[in-house]
């Protein structure tokens, strides 16, 4: 290990700042990690540091010239025990967006490095590897699919170039375990989100959960309070919505016989009538005696006549495949893929991750027509209720209301379905680097993405907001993706007095007054984001004349029937069969396993699937399905590669992909606007009112 | 209603009454100057339909059959089941079939009352369930559950018809209801009139020109360049700046050098004419186009190869190389050839692609797609064809780099010269050329490189059954690529995909001449024949004329309405040449790249260095001499700048980038299209905003005059229909918005009918309350 002078010359000192934060004074183990370099606290020279994080400390930089895209920028390649960000010279990092969705590289993040130099030398290099040679080039690909690609400057500066490169290999190989930007200086972006807009509910009060319900018009449920202190199962969230007759007590008594205490909950109301309910597999072991079945049977038919149980992760892809899959997506979307362009397309279908999306779309789309078209009870059924459950009750929204298709309703339900819901981010991202990693939300991204291109004109939010969120799942600023579950994002943000420091040892402890941190969510845009870059969220082919108020939920009468399920379906397979009954225990407990049931059913010979499988169900003959239901397609020309996402590392594929026509358009049109109000101020309110409304356009043009 | 007739048990027909029929769609369009031999038509046709109707059960069954001059019916069943597409569950709708001498049709009993409403881009000659003979693909018969071709004479007749149309679309008809004579009729005569060979001079095209002599001439506006005379060479050569260089002759009228070439050429100017005549023309370096740098592109049908003859070979020897020293010498810069027939691909190659291909959109029924559906992207693959579009657009990427890059000409050497001659050049020409993205320039490329450049259409698309050897889609093939070109740039042209698309479809309706003939000399031979016979000339019509098939609203959906024209106008081009509905952009030219706002997502322009893993380029460019390193660069340095859309226009090439042209492919697969979503969605959307611009914009040229502003609209083709399909505007044929697409094989156990009774009961509560 080299180690080697630093020379801060006067241009870093301006952009980055090299200094030491106040807040700084971490612990023992952040000094000892540095001692390689000290970067020097005299250049701070009043000079407010705007681009270190407290808590970060600069590692090594060298000078060097951002490549692989234009216009080539000269600046400067950073690491620091946080993270590696490249600082474009003269670029100042704004004070309201601390971190730069840009040029910032989480190390939890970097999926690949190599060096190189010359033509020939390429070394891939794996933590704990030595530098070979003194590289020219320095390529980071993350496991988002980013691309930075960083050129030394030469004249002397070699030694730089080493050490920095040196220094995120060992970074790396030190920062396995998560470390979260501790103490975000967010005074200013916490005012901004106050004022803005509605913030996010995030769901960690009862009044966010009454208000939500009260929202869906759910007038059958109500919040239950009984996890409060988390004491059925830390997986779930403080509040849920139970049956509004069924007692807490009973909800106790049902949950015990569910996987990890996820009993059935609901997801969501449909308006015409239906519930979407999500819950964990039957537990097998329990024993559970008449008054417990009764229980169980009353929360999952949620007082309607007919129950169908979907057994989720039938026909879905397994969290191992999920995982592979995605493996294999990075591995083909790298630069120097070893797929040939006229394998391409093979070579993709061999990834299999379209086929996941596929199977999603399509079992989402079928459940949906199954909630939409008639009223009855829904109960998306999966062991954990921890993955594919949020998955496909979060598309299945997306699909049937049109609300969740704005901003705020799609990340109020991703805050919903997936982060109260208990997803195990951590785990699954991988950032634990336990192995039950499986991008199943970047699956759902995924999903998502294609219903925004089949539906162009439905989603008030744009590809970039997704793209923007599938960003953020690797930048460990907020608690939003850094936890497992409600409960230890719950501790951590210090909402409880007792807490533990058992979990997540590696954590550094942070500072007082790091509890504003906790208060941030993903959805605190600005962290990332600058103004402009947020102005893009927004889908300019949007077309309000879809938006929720068009679409009046109809009224439904109440099907509260006390006593047993007039009818029970299982879904599955794509088909619906009869159920005896709901519950797996009732004649015989002990015996009855709970998979034996869902075995496959008698296989249909495809002849005569295909005969039925386009009949309309008789008695649906004349039913319209609701206005604001999408439909996806879901075949194979129809799903596609969500380019701008993974081909970002391949620049050479990316152009072309916006069509800035829409945006374009717009532009002229204020341009025409405004040109027509200076002329005649007459007419401008006039004016003003046509572009706002769009009734009033279509009415006159009529 | 549509409730209703969804309902309705398969066997009970809908009964229509000739009088309400009348006043419908058919009968609406006073322009046409065929309506009154339509009524004539429809007098005789009455007559039949009422023998035929004494014989049925059916008593009052009245049917239209729409039939263009000159068409005359040939034969007819009725009582023919046409399935509805996207039932496979013996669902389908009754009416009569009936084969002319232009095409089959069927006449369903409920057509008319649904397709007046939504119907907004009909085609005018070619109904929806009409089928020209030249349309007809393959023809398969069900015997007994199994599938068998049909050709020539049959011993059984089937019970059920499948054909396959060249546009892709699949009929599936049932003759089990239908009286067995009338099966024999009618399954042996559309054998016979599309599968016998035929002659051309019995091609429908002369009886139909024959007999509309009075249809308007030419549409004014229609100011496309035919290239049939001197003029139009000149001007092309004036437009160009290609003078200087090369000439227009004259030598070939009346086809008295050579039957394969057109009447007039364009050959560099040193060039003595008496070399043009010497071996018929081949070994001519004709001119295709000059680049602005001076620059030519020049094609070559090669001298046919006497291997026997070394007297003739050396003849040519010397010929040949009399011919390239005219040309290497200055004023022209170095010349480089280019070999088509070799090193490149096969006519054979692209007819096996193609067929492969198309397989995978004809389509059965829905079992037989989703066998296919999971493998899709090898399937796809394995058929390359998309990789023969990548091929053709890298040699137009080769061809233009050496043109503009290089400075120097490129000679394309074919053995005709009238495939991938045709093919390649134009394809640089709309590469390189503004004017060849604009629709008349389009339009004229087409009519000079492909009519005129004496591709053979009439057997490449093999219309008179004379050989299926050598059926090879190749215009089909450069449709594909432009269509790539189009899909990759869509701002930089004024034509859409939905034209690419009905052009393609026009190249198997014999009305028009221009898909019809193997070359000019043929076609103005077939007209000076029937000229003797007729006291006026023919009078055969050409695919330009767009109103012919579509009305001026539909026609609007040919146009890009994202097309900026150029700021300034060319010197070349003609008075008058310009719509007034062109569109001019009221803000100055922005770069739409790079542009420094759109930082954060910005357009990733940039390539990796060449030389940085290397792997990945070579496999692009799968070699490693310095012409292929020019290559590279060139292609690299370009996508890496903002594009200028009057400009240069290179496609990408890249594995995921070429696309299959899905309208035109999967136009007619319902499982396919998605409700209220799809491009259709984000193009209604563009031209709502766009109307608005315009509207604007008038306001906005209205004051200087003082005036109040005058709103004229626009026509309004897509408001009012607020969910389209994306399958739009293709999707005549799915009408079933209700439809909800749920695999639902365990339905049948939920309906019991008593049961099923009740439930509907609580449903129609549910929607009262």
């Amino acid at each position: 290990m080299v180690a080697a002078e630093v020379i801060p010359g006067p241009r870093i000192g301006e952009a980055w700042g090299l200094t030491l934060h106040p807040l700084q004074h971490s612990g023992p183990k952040c000094v000892q990690r540095t001692g390689m370099l000290e970067p020097r606290s005299q250049q701070l020279d009043g000079h407010v540091a705007s681009g270190c994080l407290p808590g970060e400390q600069i590692l090594a930089w060298a000078p060097g010239v951002r490549k692989g895209l234009e216009p080539e920028l000269p600046g400067t390649l950073i690491c620091t025990n946080l993270r590696v960000t490249f600082q474009p010279c003269g670029w100042q990092r704004s004070q309201e967006t601390p971190l730069s969705s840009e040029y910032d590289f989480a190390l939890v993040n970097i999926g690949r490095l190599e060096a190189v130099s010359g033509l020939s030398r390429v070394q891939l290099l794996r933590p704990g590897s030595p530098l070979k040679f003194i590289p020219e080039e320095i390529l980071i690909h993350g496991r988002d699919f980013r691309l930075l690609r960083v050129a030394f400057e030469a004249g002397g500066l070699e030694p730089q170039a080493f050490q920095v490169t040196m220094a995120i290999v060992q970074a790396r190989a030190q920062n396995s375990q998560v470390q979260q930007y501790a103490g975000i200086p967010l005074s200013k972006a916490g005012q901004n989100t106050g004022s803005r807009k509605p913030p996010v509910p995030l769901l960690e009060t009862s009044e966010d959960w009454e208000a939500e319900r009260k929202k869906q018009g759910a007038r059958g449920w109500r919040v239950s309070t009984i996890n409060e202190r988390f004491d059925i199962a830390t997986s779930l969230p403080r509040y849920f919505w139970v049956p509004k007759r069924t007692l807490d007590s009973e909800v106790r008594r049902a949950f015990g016989h569910f996987h990890q205490g996820r009993g059935p909950r609901l997801s969501w109301h449909h308006p015409g009538g239906s519930d979407l309910l999500r819950c964990g597999g039957f537990y097998t072991a329990s024993d559970p005696n008449k008054e417990d079945i009764r229980a169980v049977e009353s929360m999952l038919q949620a007082g309607h006549s007919d129950v169908v149980l979907v057994d989720t992760v039938d026909e879905l892809p397994s969290l191992a495949d999920v995982q592979l899959a995605h493996l294999r997506l990075r591995a083909l979307c790298l630069p120097d893929s070893p797929a040939a362009e006229e394998k391409w397309l093979s070579a993709l279908e061999g990834t299999r991750w379209l086929d996941y999306v596929r199977s999603c779309l399509r079992k989402a789309s079928d459940i949906s027509v199954l909630v939409t078209s008639r009223v009855r009870s829904v109960v998306l059924q999966e062991r954990g209720d921890r993955d594919f459950n949020g998955l496909l009750s979060s598309l299945v929204q997306l699909l049937s209301v049109p609300e969740a298709r704005t901003l705020l309703g799609f990340q109020s339900l991703v805050q919903r379905e997936w982060v109260a819901a208990g997803h195990p981010f951590l785990t699954r991202l991988g950032v634990t680097g336990a192995s039950e990693e499986a991008p199943v939300f970047l699956l759902f991204l995924d999903c998502v993405w294609q219903l925004l291109q089949q539906f162009p004109a439905e989603f008030e939010f744009s590809e970039f907001f997704l793209l923007a969120l599938h960003d953020s799942a690797r930048v460990p600023d907020t608690l939003t993706f850094l936890r497992d579950t409600p409960w230890e994002r719950g501790k951590q943000g210090g909402q409880f007095n007792s807490y533990t420091q058992i979990y997540n040892p590696g954590y550094c402890q942070p500072p007082a007054g790091n509890s504003v941190n906790s208060q941030l969510s993903v959805w605190d845009w600005d962290l990332r984001y600058n103004s402009e870059q947020i102005l893009q969220f927004h889908n300019p082919g949007y077309d309000p004349e879809h938006c929720p108020d068009s679409w009046l939920p109809r009224q439904q009468p109440s099907f509260m029937v006390p006593g047993p399920p007039s009818s029970v379906w299982l879904f599955s397979r794509g088909a619906l069969t009869p159920l005896n009954q709901l519950c797996p225990w009732r004649d015989n407990p002990s015996l009855l396993a709970v998979s034996s049931r869902w075995l496959p059913r008698a296989a249909i010979s495809s002849e005569s699937l295909a005969d039925q499988e386009w009949g309309l169900p008789s008695h649906w003959g004349a039913c319209p399905l609701p206005p604001g239901l999408l439909l996806p397609g879901y075949l194979g020309p129809q799903i596609r590669l969500w380019r701008r996402c993974y081909l970002r590392g391949r620049p050479e594929v990316q152009k072309g992909l916006s069509a800035p026509t829409i945006s374009g358009l717009q532009d002229e049109l204020s341009h025409l606007q405004e040109l027509l109000r200076k002329w005649t101020p007459r007419i401008s309110p006039e004016d003003h009112s046509k572009k706002r409304d769009p009734n009033t356009i279509l009415s006159q043009s009529r | 209603m549509r409730a209703w007739l969804w309902d309705r048990p398969p066997h009970t027909p809908v009964l229509f009454k000739i009088s309400d029929l009348l006043a419908g769609p058919i009968f609406a369009f006073p322009e046409v100057p065929w309506v009154d031999h339509t009524f004539e038509k429809m007098g005789t046709l009455n007559m039949n339909l009422e023998i035929h109707t004494n014989e049925k059960e059916v008593t009052e069954k009245e049917v239209t059959l729409h039939l263009l001059p000159g068409e005359q019916l040939l034969c007819e069943a009725s009582t023919v089941l046409k399935y509805v597409q996207e039932d496979s569950c013996q669902r389908g709708i009754y009416g009569k079939l009936v084969c002319t001498d232009f095409k089959i049709a069927f006449l369903g009993d409920d057509d008319s009352a649904l397709d007046n409403d939504e119907t907004q881009f009909k085609n005018k000659v070619i109904g929806e369930n009409d089928i020209t003979l030249h349309c007809v693909d393959q023809i398969y018969g069900v015997f007994d559950e199994k599938k068998k071709t049909l050709f020539g004479q049959l011993k059984k007749y089937p019970e059920k018809l499948i054909i396959h149309c060249k546009d892709l679309r699949v009929f599936h008809f049932c003759l089990r209801y239908t009286k067995e004579e009338e099966v024999k009729r009618i399954v042996s005569g559309i054998i016979h009139h599309t599968q016998a060979p035929k002659l051309l001079k019995r091609l429908f095209l002369f009886s139909y020109a024959a007999a509309a002599q009075n249809h308007a001439a030419t549409d004014p506006r229609n100011h496309t360049v035919m290239f049939d005379t001197l003029k139009d060479w000149c001007w092309e050569l004036e437009r160009t700046k290609g003078s200087v260089k090369y000439k227009a002759v004259s030598v070939n009228e009346g086809y008295k050098v050579c039957e394969r070439l057109p009447a007039y050429f364009v050959v560099p100017t040193p060039l003595p004419e008496e070399d043009l005549s010497r071996f018929q023309g081949h070994g001519i370096p004709l001119w295709c186009w000059s680049c602005h740098n001076g620059c030519a592109l020049l094609k070559m049908s090669a001298l046919p190869k006497k291997e026997q003859d070394d007297g003739l070979s050396q003849m040519q020897k010397s010929f040949l190389d009399g011919i390239y020293k005219t040309i290497h010498r200055p004023p022209y810069e170095i010349v480089k050839t280019e070999d088509l027939s070799s090193n490149f691909l096969s006519l054979q190659d692209i007819q096996t692609a193609y067929s492969k291909f198309k397989q995978l959109f004809l389509i059965d029924n829905s079992t037989e797609f989703w066998d296919t559906d999971i493998k899709w992207f090898s399937l796809l693959e394995s058929s390359s064809w998309l990789d023969i579009i990548r091929r053709c657009l890298k040699k137009a990427i080769e061809i233009t780099e050496c043109l503009e890059a290089q400075n120097v000409n490129v000679l394309l050497l074919e053995e005709n010269a009238s495939d991938l001659c045709c093919l390649v050049s134009s394809l640089v020409q709309v590469m390189m050329d503004p004017h060849c993205r604009t629709r008349i320039g389009f339009q004229s490329l087409v009519q000079k490189e492909w009519i005129m450049g004496g591709h053979s259409f009439l057997d490449r698309c093999n219309h008179l059954r004379q050989s299926d050897k050598e059926e090879v889609p190749v215009f089909l093939l450069f449709l594909d690529c432009v269509w790539q070109l189009v899909h990759q740039h869509p701002p930089a042209f004024d034509f859409t995909e939905t034209y690419l698309t009905v052009l393609s479809d026009s190249l198997y309706i014999p009305i028009f001449s221009t898909f019809f003939f193997n070359s000019p000399h043929q076609k103005d031979n077939v007209g000076r024949e029937s000229q003797d016979t007729q006291s006026k000339p023919l009078n055969l019509l050409t695919v330009w004329d767009w109103s012919v098939q579509f009305e001026p609203k539909a026609q609007m959906l040919l146009k890009n309405p994202l097309y900026v024209e150029k700021p300034k106008l060319d010197k070349g081009q003609r008075k008058g040449m310009r719509f007034k509905h062109q569109r001019q952009l009221s803000l100055p030219l922005t770069q739409s790249k790079s542009s420094p706002k759109r930082g954060f997502f910005r357009e990733e322009t940039d390539h990796l260095i060449k030389n940085l893993l290397g792997k990945r380029i070579s496999k692009l460019i799968n070699s490693s001499d310095e012409l292929h390193d020019n290559l590279r660069e060139f292609y690299d340095s370009w996508h890496s700048k903002p594009t200028d859309y009057h400009g240069l226009l290179l496609p990408h090439i890249e594995g995921p980038e070429i696309k299959v042209w899905a309208q035109r492919y999967l136009r007619w697969i319902p499982e396919a299209q998605i409700l209220g979503g799809g491009r259709a969605a984000t193009v209604s959307k563009l031209l709502e905003m766009m109307e608005e611009v315009e509207r604007l914009q008038e306001k906005i040229d209205a004051r200087p005059h003082g005036q109040g502003a005058l709103l004229a609209e626009a026509p309004l083709l897509l408001r009012g229909s607020a969910r389209l399909s994306a399958l739009f505007p293709f999707a005549l044929l799915q009408r079933h918005p209700s439809k909800p697409v749920l695999p639902t094989s365990g339905w049948k156990a939920l309906g019991d009918e008593e049961d099923l009774a009740k439930r509907e009961d609580e449903f129609v509560d549910l929607g009262d309350v």
